[in-house]
């Protein structure tokens, strides 16, 4: 019998993260298409109560409620899934891209000896598995690739398709917590908020993302006004954050984040290559630049010449402007 | 690449080469408008060691040999020649000390020298006495054990920064020509000696020139180097190892300045298309490569020559200068040429290389002073 | 203190291509891994304050001395490279059994890694290779401070909401960040120390490793297609005046239904 495709969870808030939805309507798309069952997979604290919300999504839900503790998640949550996984045998895990979700899935690597696609920006069906489609090098070359066996990981971006709800919510199964030899202790001894830190940027429809050309911290006063007037998020390139101008959450690029909005707009941005990594697969680029010679202008859509201090304000209250009217 | 490279001179230079890309370039415009010495490069160039490199180690140096020394002088030069210059004259300030110093003044100021603590200078012109020493008035006299400078340099690179600066002054005025100079160390803070003026230049803007002036400064006799009377030879032998350090600032100049050419040739769209498919650029281009990297290998064989002791090393040491100097100056002309407007103005940095360049044809003896250095050699060989 | 710092020696950030195969071309010279150079850095700040010894590890089926000679100028003290004909096309399951392997075979208080590599992109090998070890994996690291005495570690790990501090006792795994710090640039003198510095070259036989369970062959993962993107339109440029600028994106806007 050809096995399961699961769809691996996160849980933050005691709700299902948006990654999780889209992985569980991503699994319900690849079952469809296969004739296979999918199912999501929520383990944690509060799980059964998430799983009510999630289900809504198309796939049963297996729920495992696992107080973490003072445990870091993914020391808590792995050896819970990989139990589960050799007890039920499926063959596929979708799992998310996030940093809990890449820890999970490189322990699960090991306890399960599975092969892993990662950073997928899309997956489909393909013949007998899952076929992920990556953005490689530096976005020069999109690669598809499947697995080898009949079972493997694939680690899956946000965005890779939109979370959609089906027209029967699936069932919810609640199991116990496996007994399971525990990782090596791992111990939270602090959770740390920083007003700073708190942006989805990956997640963010809207990126509005300044450089070297806001001059300073003051400047990204005007690159936030337009985020806000748009409803999106503030981004920012290695450089500013190595200058300590904004916090490395806003960061995109090589060494930070890679982000797919539907409208990125590049403030002051020249498009260094580190830079362009993490964006360019970006709905729609809109550059301002002073240099009309920028490299942001080979792969933007709209590229405006000029200071983006005279400009970006205009377009603030020319959005604010359309929305009150 | 280079097969006269050693694969660590290759890495040497590679590291030196990003070091000055990523943290020299972004401030050469800044340094040549505001005319400031560049402290910051200083330290970032002792803090990686950048100084150690020619000095020996024993004292603290790395002990590599000239040419590795002027591959360092050609790569910072690439992206500004301030900067170059700063490892060119602690190079040409040491030399009368590793030439001629006893130990004992080697222990007491190479490590300082090699870690880039203390800066040095070369006092040998005077307002009179350029291209010709016989001109010197600067006179030290023995006094109390030690000796008594007075007269006044001009024309010092780092005068006014330098913490230790060889002075060549008259010992002995009767003692016929070549035998009448003597070599001393003076220290920066000694009662006497003070800067009397800083020029303002067309060139190298950030590297200060100066005028310094010694009323009657008491040295101690432990600060003079080599015999008394040797102070010409010294001076003369200091040259033939220092002027391939000013061919290499003229080499990496050309370079950097073929550099932004080539790249400007590239991206800047005439009639439709590049200029660099203009033929007539392409061969401007084509020029100014072949002229930076003929000079280039006349220093490197020139460096090569001087380190294994070739006795018409003097020679060898004027030709490379004579034409790396010529060559920064028509490459850099012709960079501005490849540039246009754009060329003239201070947006792009060619500009500034083709004014840094000029100080290569002049500076440790004018190009005619190196045709008749060499033009000596020839026909006294004969 | 002993680290070891796992070191991947990664395509030049621009310069990636595939060769046949669809493996990736490294005949085009190989750099350290960005985040890699990050964690080298911590590692070495580290060996100053509380003494030991740093070694790097790599692994990769042709010579990187470009890239280990690197981390050796940088203050590595030695390094060790499992170099093997056989590696070559391995995937990310393979590479956590060889690092795992290796790691066997060397002493230490912490194992480092960069929190991903720009060539592959996964992000996964780490908590791979520390549950092999039976290791505690701290991930995502702005700040690493052991504890000697106490025989521990603390982590700052960048959550979602900020920093959660994290702590294990050592040997423990750390994967690291940007936010470490810069690394340094060598210097010259430890550029010529680097050249007399150890490199030991270990071959699978030497980790205990089948070379049927690695490269190609034993990959779980292939690829089926490599293509550039579809090429972006090209750009619509405005020069206009701030004003008219302003109102030509408002409408770009407009017309994709982004306001």
């Amino acid at each position: 019998m050809a096995g399961e495709i699961w769809a691996v969870g996160e849980i933050a808030d005691g709700q299902p993260t948006r990654l999780t939805r889209e992985l569980a309507t991503l699994a319900a798309g690849l079952a469809a298409a296969s004739g296979r069952t999918a199912r999501s997979v929520l383990v944690g604290a509060g799980a059964s109560a998430a799983a009510e919300s999630l289900a809504a999504h198309g796939p049963d839900v297996l729920a495992v409620d696992v107080d973490a503790g003072d445990r870091p998640v993914a020391a808590a949550i792995a050896e819970q899934i990989a139990a589960l996984a050799r007890d039920r045998q499926p063959s596929f895990l979708l799992v998310g891209a996030s940093n809990d979700g890449r820890d999970v899935a490189g322990m699960l690597q090991a306890m399960l000896d599975w092969g892993a696609l990662v950073n997928a920006a899309g997956v489909r069906w393909q013949g007998d598995g899952p076929q992920a489609e990556m953005s490689v090098f530096g976005g020069r070359l999109v690669t598809q690739s499947h697995l080898a066996g009949d079972h493997g990981i694939v680690i899956v971006r946000p965005s890779a398709v939109a979370a959609e709800e089906a027209a029967q919510p699936g069932a919810i199964e609640r199991v116990g917590a496996a007994a399971v030899e525990p990782l090596p202790a791992v111990r939270v001894v602090d959770r740390i908020s920083e007003a700073s830190a708190v942006v989805s940027i990956e997640e963010a429809p809207i990126i509005v993302a300044g450089g070297r050309g806001v001059g300073g911290p003051d400047g990204f006063a005007v690159v936030e006004e337009l985020a806000e007037a748009l409803g999106g998020v503030v981004g920012a390139t290695r450089a500013v954050v190595d200058a300590g101008w904004i916090g490395y959450a806003h960061q995109i690029g090589q060494t930070g984040k890679t982000v797919k909005p539907s409208l990125y707009v590049a403030a002051g941005i020249s498009g260094a290559i580190q830079h362009k990594v993490g964006m360019q697969t970006s709905g729609t680029i809109v550059a301002i630049n002073r240099d009309p010679d920028a490299p942001i202008g080979e792969f933007a859509d709209l590229m405006v010449v000029g200071d983006l201090f005279e400009i970006l304000p205009r377009v603030s209250a020319a959005v604010r402007a359309r929305r009150g009217g | 690449m280079s097969e006269r490279l050693t694969p660590e001179q290759v890495e040497l230079r590679d590291a030196v080469r990003e070091l000055a890309r990523d943290r020299i370039a972004p401030r050469a415009a800044e340094i040549d408008e505001r005319g400031e010495f560049p402290r910051d490069v200083v330290e970032l160039l002792a803090r990686h060691d950048v100084f150690a490199l020619g000095y020996p180690t024993e004292y603290g140096g790395l002990g590599e040999p000239l040419l590795t020394n002027c591959l360092m002088i050609e790569e910072v030069s690439r992206v500004c020649a301030t900067s170059g210059l700063i490892l060119a004259v602690q190079a040409l300030g040491s030399l009368p000390l590793l030439l001629a110093g006893s130990d004992e003044q080697k222990r007491r100021w190479i490590p300082g020298l090699a870690s880039g603590e203390l800066l040095d200078a070369f006092a040998l012109t005077e307002a009179g006495a350029g291209s010709d020493p016989a001109g010197i008035r600067t006179r030290a006299v023995r006094d109390d054990g030690g000796w008594r400078i007075d007269g006044t340099k001009r024309f010092i690179s780092h005068g006014s920064v330098a913490d230790l600066v060889a002075v060549f002054a008259v010992t002995d005025p009767d003692a016929g020509r070549h035998r009448d100079l003597s070599c001393f160390y003076v220290e920066r803070g000694m009662p006497g000696f003070e800067v009397s003026r800083l020029e303002h230049k067309m060139g190298i803007r950030g590297s200060p020139t100066a005028e310094l002036v010694f009323d009657g400064v008491r040295v101690p006799d432990a600060n003079r180097v080599g015999a008394v009377g040797d102070g010409f030879r010294i001076a003369m032998r200091t040259l033939d190892r220092s002027r391939p350090g000013v061919a290499a600032q003229a080499v990496g100049i050309a370079q950097g300045a073929t550099d932004a050419a080539v790249a400007y040739a590239k991206e800047r769209v005439q009639f439709g298309k590049p200029i660099g498919e203009q033929q007539m650029v392409q061969a401007m281009l084509a020029d100014m490569a072949t002229r930076t990297e003929a000079a280039r290998q006349l220093l490197y064989e020139a460096c090569d020559r001087i380190e294994r002791g070739d006795r018409d090393g003097s020679r060898w040491a004027a030709m490379c200068k004579l034409f790396a100097g010529d060559t920064a100056m028509a490459v850099t002309t012709d960079a501005v040429q490849v540039l246009g407007g754009y060329g003239y103005i201070t947006e792009y940095p060619v500009e500034r290389m083709m004014r840094d360049a000029k100080i290569t044809q002049l500076y440790e003896g004018t190009q005619q002073i190196q045709r008749l250095v060499i033009a000596r050699a020839l026909l006294s060989a004969q | 203190m002993r680290i070891v710092v796992l070191l991947k020696a990664v395509p030049v950030v621009g310069n990636e291509k595939l060769v046949d195969g669809w493996r990736v071309d490294r005949s085009a010279g190989l750099e350290a891994n960005g985040n890699d150079e990050y964690v080298l850095e911590a590692g070495l700040k580290l060996i100053e304050q509380h003494g030991g010894e740093l070694v790097t590890l790599t692994m990769c089926p042709t010579p990187a001395m470009e890239a280990i000679r690197k981390a050796l100028a940088m203050g590595a003290a030695r390094a060790v490279h499992v170099q093997d004909p056989a590696l070559a096309g391995s995937d990310t399951l393979a590479t956590g059994l060889v690092l795992s392997a290796a790691l066997r075979k060397l002493e230490y208080d912490l194992v480092f890694a960069g929190a991903d590599t720009s060539d592959g992109q996964g992000g996964i090998v780490g908590a791979a290779v520390a549950s092999r070890l039976g290791l505690p994996y701290l991930s995502y690291a702005a700040r690493i401070e052991p504890d000697p005495g106490a025989g521990t570690v603390r982590v700052r790990r960048i959550s979602a909401t900020g920093y959660d501090v994290i702590e294990a006792p050592m040997p423990a795994f750390v994967a690291g960040t940007q936010l470490l710090g810069e690394p340094r640039y060598p210097s010259l003198r430890g550029i010529m120390q680097a050249r007399q510095k150890e490199i030991a070259s270990w071959t699978l036989a030497d980790v205990g490793v089948e070379p049927s369970s690695v490269g190609s062959a034993a990959s779980q993962t292939e690829v089926d297609s490599a293509t550039p993107p579809p090429p972006r339109g090209g750009a619509t440029v405005v020069r206009e005046a701030p004003e008219v600028a302003a109102e030509r994106i408002v409408e770009f806007l407009a017309s994709r239904r982004l306001v």
